[in-house]
């Protein structure tokens, strides 16, 4: 009896950490959401305003700083910057959806870490605690998962302190994304003297995703009006929406493919790659914004070397990663 | 010593030799830059670019935001791997459409760079964007010139110009499916666990965790791989070459 408990509690613990950052995605932030925060809208506050290129600066220093600094620094940014979600347009709606998403790869994140850190890692990590917290054992043939048979207060811990490194890398990424337009990263990548192909791909690339969002949102609807999960259990019907992503994808793609030859068509016909180099009216400026913008910068870069200094820096082996 | 988020540690014990990892690639540039002269970039009509940049976001789509939630419903075993198969399968096929020498790597190119926009936050490049385009995006360019452009059989004609029987062209495109799930279990495992790991983090180094993750990722990428091939092939005459 007691050992079936045992089995039913330790599949409920993963089931929690994996499937509730999954339920998260699938229902609080859904494939509006994703799309929502994966494209551009016009806007005039501050982060509009940055020149790109500080914009790509400041996604790459939140990096460097999160992953050379101790995990609460990481903590503090990931705030920051999802506060900073309340500044865009339609701010209060797509802070939303990017703090599900930020609770959802934090959750994720450190059940992605903690069940398979073994002791002699956390050793590395916590060379202070000389007896673990033991919080559950899970039954032996959870090894073949790769877990390992027990899970530690410290084991938990460390996850949560690697995934305060990925959160703020993401929802920085995202904050780029959602405030610069197609043709200013166009420009960007011509600065830095990119091939034309390449970055034509990527533009390209950059315009699909939430495209692709939307598309794949349009496909699962139909297939529910169709009568996919139709008289089934309400649970059940509402799971079934990750089949229906699985059978929307190939549709999506012959869509989006053949799509792809008026897309050619159209640039082709505005004389595309007729030069080396792409003509522009627009200049990419630095402007009085942009002097906040790399304040913000050198104050990050300040920090993490205070922070290193004075023994905040990066003390934890990531291993794993 | 570290370069943007990269920290050095060549002298992990049973880490595969420097040297060897830097020779491979070396080469791997050499083979590119050879094809590059003779092909190059030209060669790429606008449409084989919209292709191309497509199929990247498909991949960061599914890699990033379903693929990864859904692999959370599923053990983490070295024999499932959600994301990378989705990113394989999309591959595949946009090799299928555009067949020219190159469309791996670039693929795998823009792939990276949409990757880091989104996700990443260029951390550890330009190091992943080589690793990745020199490996996976090479071994589907070097099939792709092995099969002289008619990847997967699509466009395959007999010799007397007539077009071949379907089940030739779908045992190709099985065949092909198969090298390709082998050559990408390879790269993983060789040089991700055995090098770049070790590399960034000093993580420790298992050669039985290399070996069994080897032969472990083998049968799932090769379905995938032939399942790859076959829709590549279907999804090339759906539109419309």
């Amino acid at each position: 009896m007691n050992s079936l408990v045992d089995q039913i509690v330790s599949w409920i613990i993963v089931l929690y950490g994996s499937a509730l950052p999954a339920l998260f995605v699938i229902f609080l932030v859904g494939i509006t959401g994703l799309k929502e925060i994966t494209r551009y809208e016009s806007g005039t506050t501050f982060l509009y305003r940055l020149n790109p290129v500080t914009k790509l600066i400041l996604t790459i220093v939140v990096m460097v700083v999160a992953s050379t600094t101790i995990w609460w620094i990481g903590g503090i940014l990931t705030l920051a910057l999802l506060l900073s979600y309340l500044t865009l347009n339609e701010g209060t709606r797509k802070f939303g959806y990017a703090f599900f998403l930020a609770l959802s790869t934090i959750i994720g994140g450190t059940w992605s870490v903690a069940p398979y850190t073994p002791p002699s890692v956390l050793q590395l990590a916590f060379p202070n605690v000389k007896q673990f917290t033991v919080i559950w054992t899970f039954p032996s043939y959870f090894q073949v998962m790769g877990y390992e048979q027990q899970l530690t207060l410290q084991a938990l811990f460390y996850g949560l302190q690697t995934a305060f490194r990925v959160t703020p890398v993401l929802l920085s990424a995202l904050l780029f994304i959602v405030t610069t337009t197609g043709s200013d990263i166009f420009r960007m990548f011509t600065k830095i003297k990119i091939p034309i192909a390449v970055t034509f791909s990527v533009l390209v690339g950059i315009r699909m995703i939430p495209r692709i969002f939307e598309l794949l949102d349009t496909s699962v609807k139909m297939q529910f009006i169709r009568g996919l999960g139709y008289g089934k259990p309400k649970p059940i019907a509402s799971l079934l929406i990750v089949y229906a992503i699985f059978q929307a994808i190939v549709p999506t793609m012959v869509y989006l493919f053949r799509g792809a030859k008026n897309l050619a068509i159209s640039a082709d016909t505005r004389g595309f790659r007729a030069y080396n180099s792409r003509t522009s009216l627009v200049e990419l400026k630095f402007t009085k914004v942009d002097i906040y913008g790399f304040t913000i910068i050198v104050l990050l870069i300040i920090l993490a070397v205070v922070a290193n200094l004075t023994g905040f820096g990066r003390t934890i082996p990531y291993f794993g990663l | 010593m570290g370069f943007n988020g990269i920290k050095f540690d060549t002298s992990v014990p049973g880490m595969v030799p420097w040297e060897i990892v830097t020779a491979y690639f070396i080469i791997g540039l050499i083979i590119v830059f050879y094809f590059s002269r003779r092909f190059g970039l030209k060669s790429f009509t606008t449409i084989d670019l919209v292709y191309i940049a497509v199929g990247a976001a498909f991949s960061v789509v599914w890699e990033f935001y379903i693929g990864s939630f859904i692999g959370r419903f599923l053990p983490s075993t070295p024999f499932i791997g959600v994301g990378f198969w989705g990113r394989m399968f999309i591959l595949l096929i946009v090799a299928a459409l555009v067949r020219k020498p190159g469309t791996g790597i670039l693929s795998l190119v823009i792939f990276n760079i949409l990757s880091d926009l989104f996700f990443y936050g260029f951390g550890g490049e330009p190091m992943y964007t080589i690793y990745e385009g020199l490996t996976y995006g090479l071994f589907l360019d070097l099939l792709i010139i092995g099969t002289r452009g008619k990847l997967f059989g699509v466009g395959y004609k007999s010799s007397n110009g007539s077009s071949v029987a379907t089940k030739r062209i779908t045992g190709l495109a099985i065949l092909e499916g198969i090298i390709i799930g082998i050559l990408y279990a390879i790269p993983d495992p060789i040089f991700y666990l055995g090098f770049f790991r070790p590399l960034i983090s000093g993580a420790i180094v298992n050669w039985a965790t290399i070996q069994f993750d080897l032969l472990a990722f083998i049968p799932g990428d090769v379905i995938i791989g032939i399942l790859g091939a076959l829709a590549g092939q279907r999804i090339a005459r759906a539109v419309g070459q």
